[in-house]
Formats: C-alpha cells, structure tokens, sequence
C-alpha cells in the first residue's frame, strides 16, 4: 500500500481524540509499509484544526464546505470518494466512533474497498497488514486479512492505539470541494443534548465505581472528587443503589446499565458476575479491596488489598500531581 | 409503508465460556444457542410499531441456514407479515459485505419504503451490514437510530453520540435504518403467539432466485477473510500492587496515566 | 291512659295501614328491581363452577360467615363488626314486627307473643343501645383517628359512604327509642332501665313532654323508623355496604384451594384458540361472576393492603384499590337505572388497574387469607397479567428470564446438561441421576434455583447429605428436569407453564417413587397444587420431621452457639399450604434452639418479595426493599439467626443483612443447611 490516510473527526468545531488514534496508527502503518501518511480533514472553517493537525502530521489534506461541518455521511462518503478516486492503493483509517459507523461502511462501497471495523491491532505478514478485531461479545479476538486487496478501510478501537504527541511539522494542503449541488438525501438538522444532569454513564470511558465495601461512609464527596480528578464519573453497584446513595440510572450491571469505558475504576466491588455483565468493552479494569480472596482480583488487570480510606484520597492526590 | 427488515441470526456468548475450534478459524459453537441478534429485536419491534400506525406490511429476512426458521417464526410471532430465509450453503464464510449484497439483491426485487437491521451484530461486532446495504441500493443511510419518526414521506431520527449527545437528521425516504438497543420496548413473545404462527410458510430463497452466483458469496464473494481466532491472553488474576497504601496510590496512578485512564 | 298507635291513625285522610302497604311495596319492589340488576351485573362476567363441595361450602359459611371468624384478627375492629352482625340478626326481627305494626296495632311475629316476645323485647332493647353506642365509637373512629388502612389514595367520593350509613343505622336505634320511649311516656307507665334500656333511655331523654306531644312523637318515630329501615336497604345494594347481602353468598361462593391458580378459562379447555384479546382479564367481563361478586362485595376494611407487603414498601398496590376501583367501574357502566353504558377506549387491565399495580404483586397471599369475606386477589391478578402478557406487555426485566425457560428449561441461562453438575462436590456422596424406567423412593425435585444458582446448590447438597444419611434411597431427575413453572404460571405465561409442566409430568411418569420431595417451596406448590396430574409431594422440612420421628437423623453439635433465632414462614409453605408447625418442629429438634417469633409470623408472615422469576424483576417505586422490612423485623426480637424454608427468602434476606449492615450480626440460614450442620 502506498498510502495511508486518516480521517480526522470533529465535532462542534473541536477535534476529537479519534484523530490522534488514527495518526498513531497510521505512523506504525506508514513505516511498516513504506508508505506516506496524509490526514484527511473534512469540514467548515477548519483551518485552526488543520494547523494543529499538522503539527503532528507529515500532510493533512483539508476540504472546506458548509456541508461537511458535521459528519454527515451522505456529503463525507461523496467527498471521500472523490478524493480517493484514482488512487489504487491506499488504507483509509477512521476512529470506530458513532459518528463514522455511519461513514465507513458505506464509503467502503463506495470506493470498493474492503472493510475492517473497531480494529485493535495490526500485524504484517510479507509486507501485508492484517487486523485484530474482537468479536463474540468482545471475548475472542480475530485475525483479519484484507484478502489483497490494495484498497482498504479500517475504523479504530478508541485507545487501541497511544498516541506520542512528539511534534514533527507537516504541510496542509487545501482541494476544492468536489460535491455538486445536487440536494442531500439526508439533512443535518442540529445536536440535541442529553437530559441535564443526567449521566450517562453508558458513554464515559473513565469509570469510577464504589460497592459495598465503601461500608457504612454514606459521604461520597471522596470518590466524587477521585473520579473528576481521572476525569471520569462516578458509578456503582447495585447496594449503593439500594442505600439510595445513588440513583439507578448509575448502576452498572445487568440490571443497571450496560459501560464500555476504557478505564474501570472499582473501589469495594467484590465482583459478582451480575455487576461484571454489565462491564463490557474490555477496559483497564483496576480493583481495591480490602478482601484479598474478592472474586474481582481474578478478573481485574490491577489489584490493590487495602482499605478505601486509605487509598482513596491518596490516589486523588497523586492523580492531581500527575495531572500538573 | 413496506418495510424490509434484516435480521440475523447469531450466537448468544454474552455469558458463555468460549472456546477456539480445532482448526482456530472459529470457536466452538456445538453447545452455544442461538437466537435473534439482540439489537435486531428492536428492529422487528419498531417495524412492526411503524406498520401498527402507518399501515403496510413488514417482512423480515435473514442470510441464514435453516435453522434461523425458529427464530424468524418468532418475528412473525412478534408482528411481522411475512419471513423469508436468503440461504444457499455457498454463503457459508460470507463476510459483511457478501452478506450486505444477498440484503440488497433481495431488496431491490420488491418494493420498499424503510429498511431496518440492528446496528450490529453480537457474534461479528462489525457494525457494517446496514452501511452498505444503503450504499448497494443508493439510498441514504443512518446507524445508532434511537429514535425515528416519519410523517409527510420524511423520516427525522435521533443518532446517538458519545456521552449523552445525540443528533437529529431529515432521510429522504426509502432508506436503511440501523437502530440502537432501547430505542423502544419490543414485545413479549408468548408461547401462544408462536403457536398462532406455527403453521405460516417461511421460504427459503436461493442465490438462483436471487440473481446471484456461488461466487458472489461466502469466501469467495467476501472481501476480508479470517486468518484466526484466539482468546486474549488471560491473566490468572490481577497484577497485584504491592505495598503501603500511599505507596500503591502513587503507583496506581502512574499506571493510570500510563493507560489513558486520566483525562 | 291510652295510646293510639300508628296503625291506627291516618296521615292525611288515608288509613295508615294502606300507607305502610304502599311503603311496603313500593320499597320492596325498588329493592328486588336493584337486586336484579346487580346480579344481571354478576351475569357479564365468565363462568366459574362454585357449587361443588356443598358440604364444605355450607361450613365455610358457618364459620366465616356468620361465625364471622376472621374479625377479630383485628381484635378493636373486628368485635365491634361481630357486635353490630349480631345486631343486625337480632334486629332484623324487630324491624319486620315494626312493619307488621303499620297494618295492625298489636302485630307480632309467630312464636313471639307471651313469654318469648317479651324476652326478645329485653334482649333487643339491649342491643339497640349496644348498636347505637358501636357506631357512635366507629364514627368517632373514623372521623377523630383517621386508620390508614380506611383511606382511598387516588380514587375520590367514597369517604362519606361509611357515615351515611353509619348515620342511618344510628337513625334506625334513635327512632326506634323515640318509639318507644315516648311510648312509655304516653302510656304513663314507669321507667324500667333494668329491662328495657333503651326504650328507657328515650323516656328520660323526652321526660317532661306532654301527653300529646308524646303521641305524636310516637308516630313520627315509627314513620321515621321505618322511612329510614326502608332506605337502608335500598341504599345497601348501590353503596360499599353491599357487602350486608352479598359477604354471605361471598363466603358461600369462596374459592376452597389455596395454592393452585384459576384455568384460564372454566369453559374453554383450548384456551389458546381463543381469539385476540380474550386471554385473561383485560376487560372487566374477562373476570369470572364471582370475581365481580368480590368486586361488590368488598366493605372497603383495607385489611389486605394493610398487610400487603408491596403496599408497605411503596409499591403502587393496594389490594382493596383493585375491588373499589372495579366496583365503581361496575356501577357506572351497569346503572341501576338505564342501560349499560357503553364500554369507552379505557382498558380495564392497564387503564383502571394499572400495569404498576399488576406487576407490583408477588402473589404472596397476605391480602386473601386477611380478608373476612375470603375476597380473592391472586387469580384476578394472573388473570390480568395473562391478557397484558398476551398483548406482549410485560416488564423488560421478565422477558429474558422467560425466554430461558422456553429455551434451556431454566431462567439461569444454564445448559440442561449441567443441571446436576451440584452434585459434583458432594466428598463422595453418589446422587442419582433418574433415567426412565429406574425407581426410587424418593424423587428429589431440585428445580432451577438449586440446580443453577450456586448459593442454592449449597442447600441441594445439604439436602443431599441429609438424605444419605438418613440412609433415604433417592434420586433426581437432572438434565430431564424443567423449572417447575411457579412464577412462570403466576406471570401470567400459561402457555409456557402448560409446555414445562407436561414435560416434568411425562418424565415423572416415567420414573416410579413414592414421593416427590423438594426443599423450594414454589415447587413443591407447583407441583402439589397447579400441575393436572396428582403426585404424592412433600416439602423437605416434612421430610426431615419424619426422618427425627424415626430416629433415621439425629441432631447435636452446637451450631446456634446460644444465639437467638426467629423463623421467617415462607408465602408458598406457610399461607399457601399451612406448612407452619413441619418446620418449627425440626427448628425445635436442634441442640440449644432458643426460637423467639416475630409479630409478623404464620399466616401474617411478610413476604420478602417472591421468588422464581420474580428474583429479576425490578421495581422503581419501591422505596425500601420487602427483605429489609423483613430484616428489621427480626431486628425487632432481636434475632442472630433467621432461619427460612425458601432459597428465595434465603437470597432476598441474606442480600438485605447486606443492605442493612447486619453482615456478622445476623445469619441468614435454610432450615435444610441448618440441619445438615447440626447432624451427627
């Protein structure tokens, strides 16, 4: 493969991590492959973007048009399209978010290209890529060959791949907007935020959960505290829920609510499979326990046998130090 | 309004202890049971929720062998008009795009007004049938749907993003809808309601019907191949970290950092 | 000096005993036409054959009916109920000799004349100050002490009821001591407080009035005596106190199985033909006529939502909220005048009774063995789910559950061919897998709980250990065996409970035993009171009590280490099946037992929320869970060890010790796992 492109995401004019993840892989790609990497920018009004993507990236490639700034798959897949037409090989990488599980496929037929979705991985075997996906409820991974083809799509696992923020400068080049004036079949109409207040839990990717082992402490301003340091939110088992120190709609498990964070925070959870169902995604999961035989050591990554009153406000403020 | 909706038919391994087969190009499915693919539940349900109000007819399909009769008798059960199973054994091996054509090639024989699937499957986690679908028919698309509703010929749906966001977007109709889970409650399916479709005529099409070669599908027809499966490395237990409680503080959070688990 | 009576004087020219007459029939004639439409009510309802088993029904009306021997579960409330009953009989005499007295002066009832009649006249002048003084303390009651239980939340218009009649009844002791007393008064005779009280009381209320002012209170007591009496008894059949005609008939009519759930229909044996919509009660007509007879015989009392566990912890139920709101159903849309009213868009399952308040139930019996008119709540509720079920309406959290069942047999998930791996760890103890055409003595029901959720397994291989040593030859059906349907039968899943149940039949009937035996007591009622086919079964804590008479087990060791326990009664042993003295007779056969019984025990015991399916269901509006009211309970007496007969009241309680930071204060136990500890 020749070249490798990544489509940078963004949304209410920010850019979104999906971006990074695609550049770091794409980096590991290009060099595996001997191929260039250009990022591919989409959007209205996206010079500042563009800029500090190329800070990072050897050639990002920007289309400006009123119709691209939200992802909008009927404009992206046309505009992609084009841009790709004539070209015979190339890997086109995208993060797996909800914004472009609308795109890929579909510009996947139209380039005729071959797909691979929410990859984790890359290995090469004689100079050809293949990917690792998970599939059967995230439990098994796949090993996926393109079959040859030269042209291909592959979205990204968010966070499957670090991102090194070192700084190398590219070139941005800006194409005019291939779309014609034919009317879109789909309209964007705006975004509509969730209910105010309400978490949800279900989208965060960092989670800090508390079980019954936080005891009869019915003050939570400690993990509250933890949990915003890491950046993520707070969550729980079902007894918090039952002591009505939390609301239902935080409740991970079966019977709450189902979480695909990256990072699974779980302070005094002993690990029923009831509360680990509702954990899905594979994340870092990290236990603290003071029960050293809790059934959650056996399927966490990280394990810490202590007393939440004593690990808790420490981690808080190591995190913050970090932070610095 | 005719709708078409896709359903597969996949194995449930949410609770199951997988294990890889022989020849590691799968894994063991002998003792695991198959159903309706969860998100495509929603499918059937807001199809036939649509036929209820609008009127028409809802027909529900599936690219399956024949033991997905069980569950497309269940669709029929759940309101649907009419199932059909799109089967030929060349489809064995058929990726998501191989799938995506046999969808289409059915659609494009009849008429249609909304095509619904759930947005991914439990067993691939690809998420693409319902993409290229739109793409094959030239019609517009959208995923994650958890909220739809159409008056006047014009669909507004509700897409959901990260982290409580959602946005609304106008689809000309016809098009392909990809729902998400919860975008409503589908029904209970009694064993008398089965009972009452237990005798319904559930055809089988072929490739022939369909128009299409053995070549079309299965692997010869698929773009991406499985190489291998094999389970993730699995650890005995969590990496222990040991010492004082400040101590294993500070480290903890250098692994946190490390991990991407501060943002 | 001389009194004239009513009879003979006339009220504006027309003789009275022509107006009595008319009185007389005009009221009667009103009273038979209201009777008429109210049972023409009864008559939209289904069939239900209530007339078997006379003999048993005669003395279920002996003693519940007119023994009244439910009342004084409420010992204030329920003497009076029984003082006022046994006015109303003793008075009803006196009523009808008074409209005898409007066609002859001297009227008096056969056999009442001479010595009997005077008798009768001390006694009911006695009760007529009994009566007047019960009202007067059940107004003050109601008005000043407000009970919770007499409250309607969310349906209006039925507070005054209650003092309207309260009011009348008065109105009947207060004219009849006008009568009376200004009888005496006009006769000139003396006061005789010792033999006729009330007729006295009302001479020395009126003391001082003339001669003719006497007599003319006289009449107008009489008249007014019998106005009131007269609009009494119309009024009863279109007010809550219906119940004075119908408990009776109620009582009579009285469903005599507990434990087994109603057909889906009496008349149609392939209930699955029927059309779209006419599974279950989704109408009011999709209740049987005695269904709507408890509907209009309900006296409001609130008994069972006092004791219903769901209503304590906030769930949206009320039991008598169910009859009260179906009784105004019925009366708006079949007046007594007029033709019924045609059915508009509401849905009586789901609409008037919500689908909150039908799946708030855990079916586990308190508000039916409260009731003093035996007023049936489990089967319309089932009745009700079935229609919402059919319509495919049921709560999310049941469905996968459900759909198990249908699937591999259990609501677990787990695979049929691991329903007897429990039986792995059992240090050497070989439990017999059944196949077809082997024999045992006693067949161990495992049922899902035990076979698949590991706490239970627990209780399977103590059960196991128990029978091994108490040298039993038993054996289980294992990967043959299905759930035993229950809670799937009590969701409202018939057709599912009839396809589990037939094939637990046929595999039982291909295997000989002497008895079933199982140690879930939601089995064992399945088994024992809904399957169609009658098999010997035995709950294990009968089991266990047979085998300490005969010396097969023997109990020592010092398991309970002096502390104190309690024994919570399970719904489906204790209420459902009068299983209450097995358990605590094995409970007292253990070294050191020191049993101290909570408030709520026997037939009032609290359900912890209910087993089976209902493990998954889960309810928004409760505010505390029924296993933490449980566990204050025992708080209360101040339990170490709760011991129960239930893997589910074992699961429930043992979750909420957790929940109430009771973790290393109190145990929860199975009265099978304590044995098997206690056995040497």
């Amino acid at each position: 493969m020749k070249e490798i492109f990544v489509l940078a995401e963004h949304r209410q004019q920010r850019l979104r991590d999906t971006t990074w993840d695609g550049i770091a892989a794409g980096r590991v790609l290009a060099k595996e492959l001997g191929a260039e990497l250009t990022c591919l920018l989409l959007g209205s009004g996206v010079d500042a973007m563009a800029l500090e993507i190329a800070k990072h990236c050897p050639k990002v490639m920007v289309v400006d048009d009123p119709r691209l700034a939200n992802f909008n798959s009927e404009p992206y897949i046309k505009t992609l399209a084009a841009i790709l037409q004539g070209r015979s090989s190339y890997m086109l990488l995208m993060g797996n978010s909800n914004s472009i599980m609308d795109v890929a496929p579909g510009l996947s037929v139209a380039l005729d290209a071959a797909l691979t979705t929410d990859c984790v991985g890359f290995e090469f075997q004689e100079g050809k890529p293949l990917a690792v996906r998970q599939m059967y409820s995230y439990k098994v991974n796949a090993l996926v060959s393109f079959k040859g083809a030269e042209r291909v799509v592959v979205t990204l696992r968010s966070g499957a791949f670090p991102f090194d923020p070192a700084e190398n400068a590219g070139t941005v080049e800006t194409v005019a907007c291939p779309l014609t004036d034919e009317p879109l079949k789909k309209r964007f109409v705006g975004f509509v935020e969730g209910e105010k207040g309400d978490v949800d839990i279900s989208a965060a990717d960092v989670i800090v959960s508390i079980g019954r082992g936080i005891g009869d402490e019915e003050d939570l301003d400690a993990f509250e505290e933890l949990a915003d340091a890491m950046g993520g939110v707070l969550a729980c088992s079902r007894p918090i829920v039952d002591k009505n120190l939390l609301p239902k709609y935080r409740q991970v498990g079966t019977s709450g609510v189902e979480v695909k964070p990256k990072v699974y925070l779980a302070l005094g959870i002993s690990g029923a499979f009831q509360h680990l169902g509702g954990i899905k995604g594979n994340p870092l999961l990290v236990a603290v326990n003071k029960d050293p035989r809790a059934p959650i050591f056996r399927v966490a990554n990280y394990g810490i046998v202590a007393k939440l009153e004593d690990v808790v406000p420490a981690l808080t403020e190591k995190i913050k130090e970090l932070k610095k | 309004m005719d709708i078409i909706v896709c359903m597969k038919w996949t194995p449930d391994t949410s609770e199951a202890d997988l294990a890889v087969d022989k020849k590691g190009m799968d894994i063991e499915k002998g003792d695991l049971d198959y159903d309706m693919n969860e998100w495509d539940r929603f499918a059937i349900e807001e199809a036939v929720r649509i036929k209820e109000k609008l009127g028409g007819k809802v027909t529900v399909v599936s690219v399956a062998p024949e033991e997905v009769e069980e569950v497309l008798r269940e669709s029929l059960a759940r309101g649907a008009d009419e199932a059909f199973q799109l089967w030929d054994d060349a489809c064995d091996g058929s990726d998501g795009y191989a799938t995506a054509k046999v969808l289409a090639k059915f659609a494009q024989g009849r008429k249609f007004d909304l095509i619904l699937t759930g947005t991914l499957a439990d067993d691939d986690c690809a998420g693409q049938v319902g993409g290229m679908l739109a793409a094959m028919l030239g019609i517009p698309g959208a995923t994650l749907v958890q909220k739809l509703d159409i008056a006047d010929g014009t669909m507004t749906v509700l897409r959901e993003l990260e982290a409580g966001l959602s946005e609304k977007l106008e689809i000309d109709l016809p098009a392909v809808v990809s729902v998400a889970t919860g975008l409503n409650e589908p029904r209970f399916v009694s064993v008398r309601a089965v009972r009452k479709v237990a005798s319904a005529e559930i055809p089988c099409v072929d490739l022939a019907a369909l128009g299409l070669a053995g070549t079309d599908v299965g692997d010869a027809g698929a773009r991406v191949r499985i190489e291998k499966v094999f389970l993730p490395p699995e650890g005995e237990g969590a990496e222990m970290i040991p010492g004082k409680p400040e101590e294993a503080a500070a480290r903890l959070a250098a692994i946190l950092k490390e991990k991407g688990g501060i943002s | 000096m001389a009194m004239i009576e009513p009879a003979q004087i006339p009220l504006a020219g027309i003789p009275a005993p022509l107006i009595a007459g008319v009185v007389l029939a005009t009221s009667l004639g009103l009273f038979a036409y209201i009777m008429y439409k109210r049972i023409g009510l009864l008559r939209v309802g289904l069939p239900d054959p209530r007339v078997d088993r006379i003999g048993e029904r005669i003395k279920m009306m002996l003693l519940y009916g007119f023994g009244q021997l439910r009342q004084p579960r409420y010992l204030g409330a329920g003497i009076m109920h029984i003082l006022l009953f046994a006015g109303f009989v003793l008075l009803s005499l006196r009523s009808l000799t008074l409209i005898g007295r409007g066609f002859a002066a001297d009227f008096h009832l056969p056999l009442m004349g001479g010595s009997a009649g005077f008798a009768y006249e001390v006694i009911k002048d006695y009760v007529v100050l009994v009566v007047l003084v019960v009202c007067v303390v059940a107004i003050v009651r109601r008005a000043v002490f407000k009970p919770e239980r007499y409250s309607h939340p969310g349906v209006e218009g039925h507070e005054g009821e209650a003092y309207i009649i309260l009011g009348m009844v008065s109105a009947l002791m207060l004219t009849d001591m006008i009568y009376d007393g200004a009888g005496l008064i006009g006769r000139g005779e003396p006061l005789q407080p010792g033999l006729f009280p009330a007729a006295s009381l009302g001479a020395a209320l009126l003391s001082g009035i003339g001669a003719s002012t006497a007599q003319a209170l006289h009449v107008l007591g009489y008249w007014a005596h019998i106005l009131v009496f007269f609009s009494l008894l119309n009024f009863l059949p279109i007010s809550k106190h219906f119940h004075v005609i119908t408990a009776i008939p109620n009582v009579f009519f009285a469903k005599l199985d507990r434990g087994a759930i109603k057909p889906v229909r009496h008349d149609v044996k392939e209930w699955m033909d029927l059309p779209e919509g006419q599974i279950g009660a989704g109408t009011f007509q999709g209740f049987t006529w005695k269904h709507l007879l408890d509907f209009v015989s309900c006296a409001d009392c609130g008994r069972c939502s006092d004791n219903c566990p769901a209503n304590a912890v906030g769930r949206a139920l009320s039991p008598k909220m169910i009859s009260i709101k179906a009784r105004d159903y019925a009366y708006e849309h079949y007046p007594v005048f007029g033709s019924p009213v045609q059915v508009n868009d509401k849905k009586f399952a789901g609409d008037i009774v919500t689908e909150q308040e039908i799946w708030a139930c855990t079916t586990c019996g308190a508000c039916e063995r409260e009731c003093p008119i035996f007023i049936e709540y489990i089967d319309k509720i089932v009745d009700m789910r079935r229609y919402l079920l059919d319509q495919g309406e049921i709560p999310q959290s049941l469905q996968k559950p459900l759909q198990q069942i249908k699937k591999k047999g259990n609501a677990y998930g787990g695979a049929k061919n691991k329903r007897a791996a429990w039986t792995k760890d059992l240090d050497g103890i070989e439990v017999r897998e059944l196949e077809p055409g082997d024999s045992c003595e006693y067949l161990f029901f495992v049922d899902s709980c035990g076979s698949f959720d590991p706490r239970i397994q627990q209780i399977s291989r103590s059960f196991a250990r128990i029978m091994h040593k108490a040298g039993a030859d038993f054996g289980i059906l294992g990967k043959d065996e299905s759930d035993s349907g229950n809670e799937v039968r009590r969701i409202g899943e018939e057709g599912l409970f009839e396809q589990i149940a037939e094939k637990n039949i046929e595999v039982l009937q291909e295997r000989t035993f002497k008895e079933i035996v199982a140690f879930d007591p939601h089995a064992f009622n399945a088994i024992r009171n809904d399957y169609p086919v009658t098999f010997p079964v035995l709950h294990a804590s009968q089991l266990m009590a047979r085998f300490l008479a005969a010396g097969k087990i023997k109990l020592g060791g010092d398991y309970l280490q002096g502390r104190t326990v309690t024994y919570h009664d399970p719904c489906y042993l204790g209420r459902h099946n009068s299983l209450y003295d097995e358990p605590r007779g094995v409970l007292n056969r253990i070294p050191g037992m020191r049993l101290k019984e909570m408030t709520r025990s026997r037939s009032r015991s609290f359900c912890c929320s209910g087993g089976g399916l209902l493990l998954w269901y889960e309810n928004e509006e409760e505010k505390e869970r029924m296993g933490v009211r449980r566990i204050r309970m025992a708080e209360e007496v101040g339990a170490q060890v709760v011991v129960t007969a239930c893997p589910f009241c074992l699961i429930n309680l043992e979750d909420a010790i957790k929940v109430t930071g009771n973790e290393g204060k109190i145990e929860v136990i199975d009265l099978v796992e304590l044995v098997d500890r206690s056995l040497i």
